[in-house]
């Protein structure tokens, strides 16, 4: 169990380094320079333009750039952006919080909204409530983020003026975003509960309870749901992925704080060492969750803690 | 049973960490409801204290205000963006102010007296000028500020270029200063009144270094209060102010309370605030956008021309065929212009006709419908230059295909993509293969390499000067020429332009900079750009500068 353990954090570890340098050399080979978004080039001149180009340190050999990132890296400094000598690390202490409540918040729409759903739509096969959920499922997972958060914003904001369109300030400013990201993740939810509870409900055990004389509403949660559930604990691995990156674009549409928001800015100036740290930093929550949660199987699943 | 229950307590703990999350925030939020800090409600203290005195000017209230992107410091000499300087507008002042008509009227400097040779400004200061922080406002900080400019430590890049041909300054006395140059220069005056020559406080410079763009102190109608990141800037009023220049009405301090600018990106959001009531005012309104808010009696689409160099596409005479005036002519009559403005603008943009925009010093009306559209006439000069017609539509010649590169920057700004995109339909019919790329690296692709035959640009400038940057024979390996355009006339002018003291003759050389910049087809004048906000009709007052940047010393909330 201990050596499965420690094997998980180090194949962790190497994803994350290996994700920060495959970052590091996309962003290098992407078309791009830094100095463009920093001053107007039709009127300064190539010396200027070398000139600040030397003070960012990007005239430097690539194997340079990323030994020297690396070598800070080591040493705790996360650099600082190049645009305005932020520091990157305070930088993303200060916007995560707010990225992490739209993503536990969505996370939580997602499992609420997908379960309930997932569950009704199985039992209820082939009914309205069937339907209902199918097609949320598909919605949810073919309508792209931005437009299904336009939508609500024109709907909820513009038309109702139920809820602010922007700013990260109070729960108001949480239910739009929440419910746009949330109902991505929702179906995928939907669509894995129904089918793995269709597939619950036709085992033999479901028989054996039924004959047994057991209530049907006893037969589906109490017994039918609690294994069904166990691939949506998974789905909660791939959902800190999901709801990471989706927070660069909902972020964006309602103008919240966060770190999608940083890291959609960094690559449009090319800043570097803020794109480089918010990576880092994301692959960082997203290994830490995905290990929690296949540590969880053990706790979980008692056929996993026997083979372990 | 026991494994259920304990599968089932995980995704419990897991909902109950993720609803907790949630939960704290909703606490967060009721406490910034209460303070009435970013909520909806925000608009709702000003309109409740505007009912306590209804009359015009309204004094007080808080006017919410959408801008486009972030700005990348309020450090006006390090700043090279336009949407920082709507900010920075309201901390600091200049020297002088240039009205509309192009006069230059006092600001911070009460007269100025300009030495024979023309190599040196001395200006007599306000002597009741005082920083935000305290700090006297005299010529000891004009000196400071011009000179902190030059110092390469700044990274003064877009501030630097304005100051040119600035040398050194003196003082004089207390509240005298002069300002020596290197060479003559017509344009300095204007630029002085630049938003990126704004007089900082040399007290808070140089206590927060590299930081001051996140602490910024001067003299203007406004006080920096806070910056939350990606979020919002708030400005309160300077209850000390007095100094206001000519171009508003109101001498004295702001009626309004305070600004808070909110950062919204996405524009559909940016409007749809306006519309919610979530924001009083918004910024850079797309063109479908102004076509319903106009019809709309609750709000008001208000709309500033920035003047300067139009949008325009300018032609690499470096590459064949386009070195041949006859085959710049051939773009110039085979493209129609006004059907692409007018198709993606809604009629919302005017089209540009010249090398600078209405507005501008010397700015020459006569070429405005000038030349039109005429695909025959585009087909006959390529003809003549021995470009034919192949079995596929396109022209050869030397069994070389007519292509066109035409590279355009990313993000589609103002839809310039779009534009590429009917011009390269436009181009087919008289026989022209474009090919159409949209990178992000201009820099390199454009400035570096040369690699393009035809790309846009625009400049917002108060001063005709701003040519010679872009037409004026290029010095050793400068960047702004993009037509690589060597004409010797044309330097001349330009040359003459920069130092002729009477403004009538110096109109007079622009214009013929122009008249020949269009005979000889040398760019495609597209866009004038119109900066543009939408507001609730609630917001009176509402001005714009010379160069299109919004004021708010005459902005009251009525109603």
């Amino acid at each position: 169990m201990f050596k499965a353990v420690t094997g998980r954090i180090l194949s962790s570890l190497l994803v994350i380094v290996g994700s920060s340098a495959l970052v590091f050399v996309i962003m290098y080979l992407l078309p791009g320079d830094p100095v463009a978004s920093m001053i107007d080039v039709s009127s300064a001149s190539p010396e200027t333009i070398a000139n600040l180009r030397h003070q960012l340190g990007i005239d430097r050999p690539f194997l340079l750039q990323l030994a020297d990132y690396f070598g800070k890296l080591l040493r705790g400094d996360f650099g600082q952006s190049v645009l305005n000598s932020e520091p990157v690390l305070p930088k993303i202490a200060k916007h995560f919080p707010a990225t992490l409540a739209l993503a536990a918040c969505s996370a939580a729409v997602s499992v609420i909204v997908g379960v309930l759903l997932g569950v009704l739509s199985a039992i209820h096969r082939n009914k309205p409530i069937d339907l209902i959920a199918r097609i949320v499922g598909l919605l949810g997972i073919s309508m792209p983020a931005f437009w299904t958060g336009i939508l609500l914003l024109l709907i909820f904001s513009v038309r109702l003026g139920w809820f602010p369109a922007m700013g990260s300030h109070g729960w108001r400013t949480l239910v739009l975003p929440a419910l746009t990201l949330g109902l991505i993740g929702a179906g995928f939810i939907v669509r894995m509960v129904r089918n793995s509870m269709l597939e619950v409900i036709g085992d033999a055990f479901v028989v054996t309870l039924r004959a047994k004389g057991l209530s049907e509403r006893a037969v589906m949660y109490r017994h039918a749901l609690r294994n069904a559930l166990i691939p949506a604990v998974t789905m909660i691995g791939v959902l800190a992925g999901e709801m990471l990156a989706g927070t660069v674009v909902i972020e964006t549409v309602f103008s919240r704080q966060g770190i999608g928001r940083i890291i959609a800015d960094a690559i449009m100036a090319k800043d570097l060492p803020v794109v480089q740290g918010v990576i880092l930093f994301s692959s960082l929550v997203y290994v830490v969750v995905n290990l929690l949660v296949d540590l969880s199987y053990a706790v979980i699943d008692p056929r996993v803690r026997r083979s372990a | 049973m026991y494994k259920w229950t304990s599968a089932l307590l995980a995704l419990s703990f897991a909902l109950t960490l993720a609803l907790a999350a949630c939960g704290n925030n909703n606490n967060n939020g009721d406490g910034q409801a209460a303070s009435g800090d970013a909520s909806p409600s925000a608009a709702s203290p000003s309109a409740s204290q505007a009912d306590g005195s209804p009359s015009a000017a309204a004094q007080g209230g808080e006017l919410t205000y959408a801008l486009a992107t972030s700005p990348d410091t309020l450090d006006p000499q390090r700043s090279g963006l336009a949407v920082a300087v709507r900010v920075i507008r309201t901390i600091y002042d200049n020297l002088v102010v240039k009205l509309p008509d192009n006069t230059i009227k006092p600001w911070l400097a009460t007269e100025w007296t300009e030495s024979e040779d023309g190599l040196s400004y001395t200006f007599k200061l306000r002597q009741d000028v005082k920083f935000q922080d305290g700090t006297p406002f005299n010529a000891e900080a004009v000196k400071y500020n011009y000179d902190r400019i030059l110092d390469p430590a700044t990274k003064a890049a877009n501030a630097s270029a304005l100051l040119k041909p600035y040398k050194s300054a003196e003082v004089i006395d207390e509240y005298t200063v002069k300002l020596n140059l290197e060479t003559p220069s017509r344009a300095f005056l204007g630029n002085l009144s630049q938003a990126l020559l704004g007089i900082v406080s040399p007290t808070a410079a140089k206590k927060y270094g590299d930081q001051f763009g996140k602490n910024p102190v001067g003299t203007g109608p406004f006080k920096f209060v806070k910056w939350e990141e990606n979020a919002e800037i708030t400005v309160e009023r300077n209850p000390d102010y007095a100094w206001a220049p000519e171009i508003v009405d109101n001498k004295g301090a702001p009626y309004l309370d305070r600004v808070t600018f909110k950062i919204a990106p996405e524009e559909a959001t940016r409007i749809g605030s306006v519309q919610s009531g979530q924001v009083l005012a918004a910024e850079t309104v797309p063109p479908q956008n102004i076509v319903s808010l106009k019809s709309n009696p609750d709000f008001q689409v208000l709309q500033a021309n920035t003047i300067g160099l139009p949008y325009t596409l300018f032609i690499n005479q470096e590459h064949a065929p386009w070195g041949e005036t006859k085959a710049r002519q051939a773009l110039q009559y085979g493209i129609d212009n006004g059907a692409i403005v007018k198709t993606l603008y809604l009629g919302t943009y005017e089209q540009a006709w010249s090398a600078l925009t209405p507005g501008v010093l010397g700015y020459d009306a006569s070429l405005e419908n000038a030349v039109q559209p005429d695909v025959d006439k585009a087909n006959a000069l390529l003809d003549e230059i021995g470009w034919k017609k192949g079995a596929d539509g396109i022209r050869e010649k030397d069994g070389k295909k007519l292509t066109l590169r035409y590279v355009d920057g990313s993000p589609n700004r103002e839809k310039r993509n779009d534009i590429a995109a009917i011009i390269q339909q436009q181009l087919k019919k008289i026989g022209i293969d474009t090919e159409v790329v949209i990178t992000k690296d201009i820099l390199t692709e454009v400035y570096t390499n040369s690699n393009y035959d035809l790309y846009g640009n625009s400049q917002v400038n108060g001063d005709p000067n701003a040519l010679s940057a872009f037409y004026h024979t290029a010095p050793k390996g400068a960047l702004g020429n993009l037509s690589k355009v060597s004409d010797p006339e044309i330097d001349q002018w330009l040359e003459q332009g920069a130092v002729e003291k009477d403004d009538a003759k110096r109109a007079e050389l622009y214009k013929k900079v122009q008249q020949r910049i269009k005979d000889e087809a040398i760019i495609l004048p597209i866009y004038v750009f119109p900066y543009t906000v939408a507001a609730s009709k609630s917001v009176q007052g509402l001005k714009f500068d010379l160069l299109g940047y919004p004021l708010f010393n005459d902005v009251s909330l009525a109603k």
